[in-house]
């Protein structure tokens, strides 16, 4: 009996046993793999490890762009109790509920199974759907990455602006979004039965955004920004544009437009794209007379121009063909280059134009780069126009000469105006100075003009500032050269140039060794007001200081200087108004205004100046000019003298003479650098009070 | 358990009572004739329980010093046996309690930076130009004009302070 029950209970075991086998084999053998992959799929957990987009630096390191986590709220439209939801999360939210009531539905009628319902949550919102995502199960929480701009809408036109998927939609964001985007990582982690993580499995690491610094300065692009808005917003223009270059690396240290706008907030359906357009790199103008620097130096390297050399103005008329060109200065006859280029006749640059000529003046406008693409990494760029030279017409290269028929940006002038003030090299516009840790390199400049020209377009730049049109832009404590510009705008619709105007002004400082371009443009102007010297000069005179004052250059001159100096004592001296017509007919591509009077004259004589004899009165030989007249130098107007002890010049001696020179008359030197003297301060000339010290700068 | 009663009904049939067949007979005659006043029994009435006090501190367990021998074995082994499987789950173990670590400082590092980026992007927003413009503006404080500004021209030896 006994061994019958054990038998029974021997074979239940064995049964058991064979019961268990089975399944272990089915289990660890048969179906090992679909079960080791259901336990991982429990167990782990795969977590994606988010790559923030790469931050932008300006050139001192502090940032411009960057991001941060952020978290939104999405449910399933398809599964919720639309009133529920609206109710609860509108409340939460801050949101209107019967909006969210009406977006819900829509999406559910729609059958979407996926609706966001909120991105960028504060902290306290997050907090609170925390607390509801513990109760309901509907609703889902999600985590991004959101772009910031600590600055709002500085330099909005480079940095441009992301989407919300933080893709790049406009400025340097787009162009390097590759770059900046960052690869998120992943990793699976193993984790306990309260769904915390234990260890990562296998991991694919993030690879965070690079970071771009740029070659703009903060400070320098805050300040071109404020002034070029309060400009645009006095001389009721319609937009305007600083650009602020270093001339020897072609780093762009400020490129401000405005209208302007703030990148942290969205494109909005229907708004207004003016403000979002990069003004001085994508929208291009006629520029008018500040283009006589490519004229002149052309005229320099190509003829035996020079700036004494006798231009004859003709009055202030010329005819041309069958069209007439008229000068605002109507008694400018024989001038030197320099007066008619502080001047900015239109009659003399055309006079240098025709001695240039068509060929060499379309070379030299392609050498200084206009007419294409300057290459930097924004999107949007405008090359510009310069027609081939079989679209010349016989009127093209007067046209050209005082800056018609042919469209520029003001980062192209800025460009030029870096080949006068690196002394002949045409650099390329720099924006980024680091991707990364990886310095840029400096593109090899691209010689231009030849030294000595380039030397001299600075001083007849100078000129211009000193006794010419940009008289307003003059700054304290510094030497600085520039050029002055003001073109009718041309309407299209009337196929006539109206009475608006893109005022603009190129300049430089300090002379001896340029630190600074800054080229100002306003577009749509009005009245004499709104001509280049007068609107566009002082915002120079603002926007240079204070980049001269950030690189700390020092000062080449007295900071206590005579307001202005006057050729002559009129104010129509500094009203060179240029009006070039067609006798009626329409379209008069060489209607020109230049650059309105900007300062107020001390003494009014009855008489309107002359500048240089008539030709008539004079012996002919006047190497430039069709009506053969020509006279000795112009006759300018000096001030005064003052008697007394004067400073000597020291200009273009060695260290060792100056000081000797000094030592023996008695002077007390304050040399500074070393080479040939370039600048010294006082002037020389200029009245020497009893211990004053002269400062001498010398370079190479 | 027996009562009182009961107790003493033993008694009395300890002292006179009769015996065998006739004792049955005359129970089954007094339970027909049941005394209406007397008790019943309780349950298990008929057993009696005492006390007894047994001595065994006389008694002396034989020494064994071949099952004291495996005793220690059996717990040596069980020891060592402990030692080795915990020394085989100490990895383990302990790369468990520093995957948790781990975990948590990744969390904590990642926290951390995202702290850092948002304190950075604070302080951009502070030390924004727009923002120290509009700040100096309602001070009345003003960037000096020209002839305002003094450039000190190297401090002489032993001077503590630059002056012009």
């Amino acid at each position: 009996m006994v061994e019958r029950r054990l038998t029974c209970l021997a074979v239940i075991i064995l049964l058991w046993g064979a019961a268990i086998l089975k399944n272990l084999i089915s289990l660890q053998v048969v179906h090992h793999r679909e079960y080791a992959i259901r336990a991982r799929s429990i167990q782990e957990v795969e977590v994606e490890i988010p790559a923030p987009r790469g931050t932008i630096f300006d050139r001192d390191g502090r940032p411009l762009a960057m991001s941060l986590a952020s978290r939104s709220v999405f449910i399933n439209p398809m599964k919720v109790d639309i009133g529920v939801a609206s109710d609860l999360l509108g409340y939460l939210l801050h949101m209107d509920r019967g909006e969210l009531f009406l977006k819900i539905k829509q999406a559910a009628d729609a059958h979407r199974g996926y609706l966001t319902i909120k991105r960028k949550l504060t902290p306290e919102e997050y907090d609170n759907l925390l607390n509801l995502k513990s109760r309901v199960e509907w609703v889902s929480l999600s985590h991004e990455s959101q772009r910031h701009y600590p600055n709002g809408t500085l330099a909005a036109h480079v940095l441009g602006s992301v989407d919300f998927e933080e893709k790049g939609n406009a400025g340097i964001e787009k162009s390097l979004d590759t770059e900046l985007r960052g690869t998120p990582g992943r990793t699976r982690l193993l984790t306990d039965v309260h769904r915390r993580g234990i260890a990562p499995q296998t991991s694919i690491p993030a690879k965070p955004g690079t970071s771009l610094t740029l070659t703009i300065d903060e400070r320098l692009q805050f300040v071109a920004e404020r002034e070029i808005a309060a400009a645009v917003l006095s001389y009721n223009a319609a937009s305007g544009s600083v650009v602020v270059m270093k001339p020897d690396t072609g780093d762009i240290l400020a490129m401000a437009s405005y209208p302007t706008f703030d990148p942290n907030i969205p494109v909005e359906r229907g708004e207004d794209a003016k403000p979002r357009m990069n003004h001085a790199f994508s929208v291009p103008f006629e520029p008018g007379s500040v283009y006589k620097v490519v004229t002149y130096s052309a005229g320099f390297e190509t003829t035996d121009l020079r700036p004494e050399t006798p231009i004859n103005c003709n009055g202030g008329k010329l005819t041309f063909g069958i069209r007439t060109i008229h000068d605002s200065h109507a008694g400018m006859w024989v001038v030197p280059a320099a007066t008619a280029f502080a001047k900015s006749s239109n009659i003399g640059a055309i006079q240098v134009g025709l001695k240039v000529g068509q060929v060499n003046m379309h070379d030299y406008m392609l050498r200084f780069g206009f007419g294409q693409k300057t290459g930097l990494p924004l999107p949007g760029e405008s090359p510009g126009k310069v027609y081939r030279l079989e679209r010349w017409g016989k009127t093209s290269l007067a046209s050209v000469s005082m800056g018609q028929e042919v469209s520029v940006t003001t980062l192209q002038l800025a460009q030029a105006g870096c080949v006068i003030a690196s002394g002949g090299m045409l650099v390329k516009p720099r924006l980024v100075l680091k991707r990364g840790d990886r310095t840029e390199p400096v593109p090899a400049p691209v010689r231009v003009l030849k030294p000595e020209n380039a030397i001299t377009m600075r001083q007849m730049m100078e000129g211009v500032v000193l006794v010419g049109t940009g008289s307003r832009a003059r700054l304290a404590g510094y030497s600085s050269g520039g050029k002055t510009g003001s073109a009718q705008i041309y309407d299209y619709a009337s196929k006539h140039y109206t009475h608006t105007y893109n005022g603009s002004y190129m300049g430089f400082a300090p002379m001896a060794n340029p630190q600074v371009v800054v080229v100002v443009t306003l577009n749509g102007t009005h009245g004499e007001s709104g001509f280049g010297g007068h609107a566009a000069a002082p915002v120079f005179k603002i926007v240079a200081g204070e980049a001269l004052r950030v690189f700390d250059v020092p000062k080449d001159l007295p900071e206590n200087v005579p307001a202005r100096t006057l050729v002559a004592g009129n104010p129509e001296d500094l009203n060179d108004l240029a009006i070039a017509d067609l006798g009626g007919a329409g379209h008069n591509i060489l209607q020109d205004t230049e650059d309105a009077a900007t300062g107020e004259a001390e003494t009014a004589p009855p008489e309107p100046p002359v500048y240089g004899p008539h030709p008539v009165e004079t012996a002919p030989g006047v190497p430039l000019g069709p009506p053969a007249a020509a006279g000795p130098p112009p006759a300018v107007a000096a001030p005064p003298r003052p008697q007394g002890p004067r400073v000597p010049n020291f200009r273009g001696m060695t260290m060792r003479a100056v000081l000797a020179e000094a030592a023996a008359k008695g002077l007390f030197i304050l040399p500074d650098g070393s080479g040939i003297a370039r600048v010294q301060s006082p002037p020389p000339g200029a009245p020497l009070h009893q211990g004053e010290r002269i400062r001498v700068q010398f370079a190479q | 358990m027996a009562t009182l009663p009961a107790f003493f009904k033993k008694n009395e049939e300890g002292a006179g009572a009769p015996r065998g067949r006739d004792a049955a007979t005359r129970t089954n005659r007094m339970r027909a004739v049941r005394d209406p006043f007397q008790l019943r029994a309780l349950p298990h009435e008929h057993l009696f329980l005492y006390n007894k006090r047994i001595d065994n501190s006389r008694l002396v367990r034989e020494a064994d010093p071949k099952s004291r021998g495996a005793c220690w074995s059996a717990i040596g082994a069980a020891s060592v046996l402990a030692v080795l499987l915990t020394s085989a789950s100490a990895p383990s173990v302990a790369t468990t309690i520093a995957g948790y670590k781990l975990e948590a400082l990744r969390i904590e590092e990642r926290r951390l930076l995202e702290e850092h980026r948002g304190l950075d992007l604070q302080e951009a927003e502070l030390l924004s130009p727009a923002r120290l413009d509009r700040l100096a503006q309602q001070n009345n404080l003003v960037a000096p004009s020209s002839g305002q500004v003094f450039h000190l021209e190297g401090k002489p030896q032993g001077a503590v302070a630059m002056a012009k």
